[in-house]
């Protein structure tokens, strides 16, 4: 029980989510499934899973069905949670929009099982996951690439030197066991770095990070 | 000759040649009037004036010519072209002359009072002031709807050619109007004001034109947004699945990547640029090989790259892409950051490795299409590699890559050895 991760699996397509149900290595177990917001919502309530491995893209929300996600994170907001995006969506808009919501971190439909598996337990711990498109897009998104730099621990709009560092290594394809022994630090402390910059991507106001999502495809 | 003799001993079968091919029906851009005449006469092979005679021939038999001439005018295309036909002929002041005439004829008569007295008969006296009614306000539409878009004479022309025909009408109308004994018909009166209110009201069909391409537009775009996100709802899902089912670098899930991107290109990239810049580039590239070699290529780029794709430094980068996709194969990641001082681009894999120094001096891939290329075009490169695969990182400065005429020849010396 201890090792075991309990996880409950958002997503409208069953096909979906039985393949994905199939994949999970076995220390994940699988407590709950739903297919729409509302139904997600009471599955969440009920089972109290650790993680929710959740589309960016749900029906039965108020809104649109881009929404969804945000929905279900929203309604959600008394459990204890995390959730981690899947997504098949290519516009950035989507998945920054999940990430200000509350996810801990986004994740493509077309990984392998070992990798959700891996992602999940990463987010069951409290760290961020990352992929290379999303450490490119904060490093644009925050002005790094223009040379911006953090002077401050508490500024929420722009990058510490060190959270560029990580940010672009992660970019180039680096796990993070491989950039701590880049950058001669510890896991723990890349796991801060990209926790802190999680952070900033969920609260910072640049207006960058909406308006260059709209425009740009992060998949 | 030998066709000659053949014939006279057969003269009752002619040899028949196929007829050439007739040149297609269309009207020219830069025209007379309409360029009906020129585009049947090259047609049908006969002279421009034939054409144009046989039309005012026809035209005298009950008016068929015209009716023809219309015909052909509104189902015949215009020749293939992008420019705004124009038109030779000042159709807009040739039918406002006449009206100008007609006008000139009625105020001769409202002076003399001739109606008055009955001199004139009203046969004459509707045809006159019905003629130069119709004159007026085909000038007036003419100038609005067919003239508005010729560059040769502009939206002045257009305003000058109205103003004129509505006050032609309005006259027309205030002189029938003030006419005491104008009897002879309430339509006689009623002609003008038509005209008038043809020619006010022509503008808007352009306005109505423009508002409902614009309606069609928006229903397109709507479609096809509901489509995009049916095909993103199913298909997309469904190749993300294959490709999961399938293994990372089994065919089936490249051909389901491959299929996938495509997708995605065309749902999204509507309009994408036809210049394409750095990232695109290389994200093309990898798409492409990824189809050959059982590799999966995540390129990601941040920042702005005002870096050609037919740079140097492009070059470099497929080089390299194709080494990691041919020796070390699954995961490559490709990371291309360009910012205001230069462009860097990484390019990892996770092959086993190799050390530079093994790679016999014969072999041109790494030192010569990659470092020797970056330094020859001003920048660097630099391979790292050890047991947990390679990283390339080609570097170069802005400025540095200007077509500098030595790289050039350089690079195509090179591309002619290797």
């Amino acid at each position: 029980m201890a090792d075991s991760i309990r996880v409950v699996i958002v997503d409208d397509h069953s096909i979906f989510r039985s393949g994905l149900r199939a994949d999970l290595d076995a220390s994940v177990d699988v407590v709950g499934e739903a297919a729409d917001v509302p139904s997600a919502i009471a599955v969440i309530a009920e089972t109290q899973p650790d993680v929710v491995l959740l589309d960016v893209h749900l029906p039965g929300g108020a809104g649109d069905d881009a929404a969804g996600g945000e929905a279900v994170i929203r309604g959600s907001a008394p459990t204890g949670a995390r959730f981690l995006a899947l997504s098949v969506s290519d516009a950035a808009a989507d998945v920054v929009r999940v990430i200000r919501a509350g996810a801990r971190g986004y994740i493509t439909k077309g990984s392998s099982g070992i990798e959700v598996s891996s992602a999940v337990h990463a987010v069951a711990e409290g760290d961020a996951v990352f992929s290379p498109r999303l450490a490119g897009f904060v490093l644009d998104a925050f002005g790094a690439v223009a040379g911006e730099t953090a002077t401050a621990t508490d500024e929420l709009d722009r990058l510490s030197a060190r959270e560029q560092e990580v940010m672009r290594l992660i970019a180039r394809g680096y796990a993070y066991k491989e950039v701590a022994s880049e950058l001669f630090i510890s896991i723990k402390t890349v796991e801060t770095h990209v926790s802190s910059v999680l952070r900033k991507l969920q609260l910072s106001s640049r207006h960058e990070l909406t308006a260059w999502a709209s425009e740009r495809r992060l998949l | 000759m030998g066709d000659m003799s053949s014939s006279a001993h057969a003269p009752a079968r002619p040899p028949r040649v196929a007829a050439p091919p007739r040149p297609p029906l269309t009207r020219d851009r830069d025209c007379l009037v309409a360029g009906v005449s020129a585009g049947l006469a090259r047609h049908l092979g006969a002279r421009v004036w034939m054409v144009r005679g046989l039309f005012i021939v026809l035209t005298l038999c009950g008016g068929a010519g015209a009716f023809l001439y219309a015909w052909c005018w509104m189902f015949t295309p215009w020749a293939e072209g992008e420019s705004a036909p124009t038109r030779r002929m000042p159709v807009a002041w040739l039918l406002l002359a006449p009206a100008a005439v007609g006008m000139l004829v009625v105020l001769s008569w409202r002076g003399g009072s001739d109606w008055l007295s009955g001199t004139i008969p009203p046969g004459p006296a509707a045809a006159v002031v019905g003629g130069t009614a119709v004159f007026a306000t085909g000038a007036g539409l003419w100038a609005t709807l067919i003239d508005r878009t010729d560059t040769a004479r502009g939206p002045r022309h257009t305003m000058s050619i109205r103003i004129l025909a509505i006050l032609l009408l309005a006259l027309m109308f205030t002189v029938l109007l003030s006419w005491p004994v104008a009897r002879s018909g309430v339509a006689l009166v009623l002609i003008p004001l038509l005209g008038l209110a043809a020619v006010i009201s022509s503008t808007l069909i352009p306005r109505w034109r423009e508002l409902s391409g614009e309606r069609i537009r928006r229903i397109r775009e709507e479609q096809r947004s509901q489509m995009a996100a049916h095909l993103h709802d199913s298909v997309l899902q469904t190749l993300a699945l294959i490709q999961n089912r399938a293994g990372a670098s089994s065919e089936a899930a490249r051909l389901a990547r491959a299929q996938e991107r495509e997708l995605r290109a065309w749902l999204y990239d509507g309009d994408a640029p036809a210049d394409s810049d750095l990232p695109t580039d290389l994200r093309d590239y990898a798409g492409a090989l990824e189809l050959d070699y059982p590799v999966r290529i995540d390129v990601v780029s941040a920042g702005l790259s005002a870096e050609r794709a037919s740079g140097e430094l492009a070059a470099a980068a497929r080089e390299a892409i194709l080494n990691a996709a041919r020796h070390a194969g699954g995961e490559i990641s490709v990371y291309i950051e360009g910012s205001a001082s230069g462009v860097d681009v990484f390019i990892r894999d996770r092959g086993a490795g190799f050390r530079i120094d093994d790679v016999p001096s014969d072999r041109l891939g790494v030192r010569e299409s990659i470092i020797g290329r970056m330094r020859r075009a001003g920048g660097s490169g630099r391979v790292r590699s050890d047991d947990n695969g390679t990283e390339v990182h080609l570097s170069i400065t802005a400025g540095a890559h200007q077509d500098r005429p030595v790289a050039r020849t350089a690079a195509s010396r090179e591309e002619n050895r290797g």
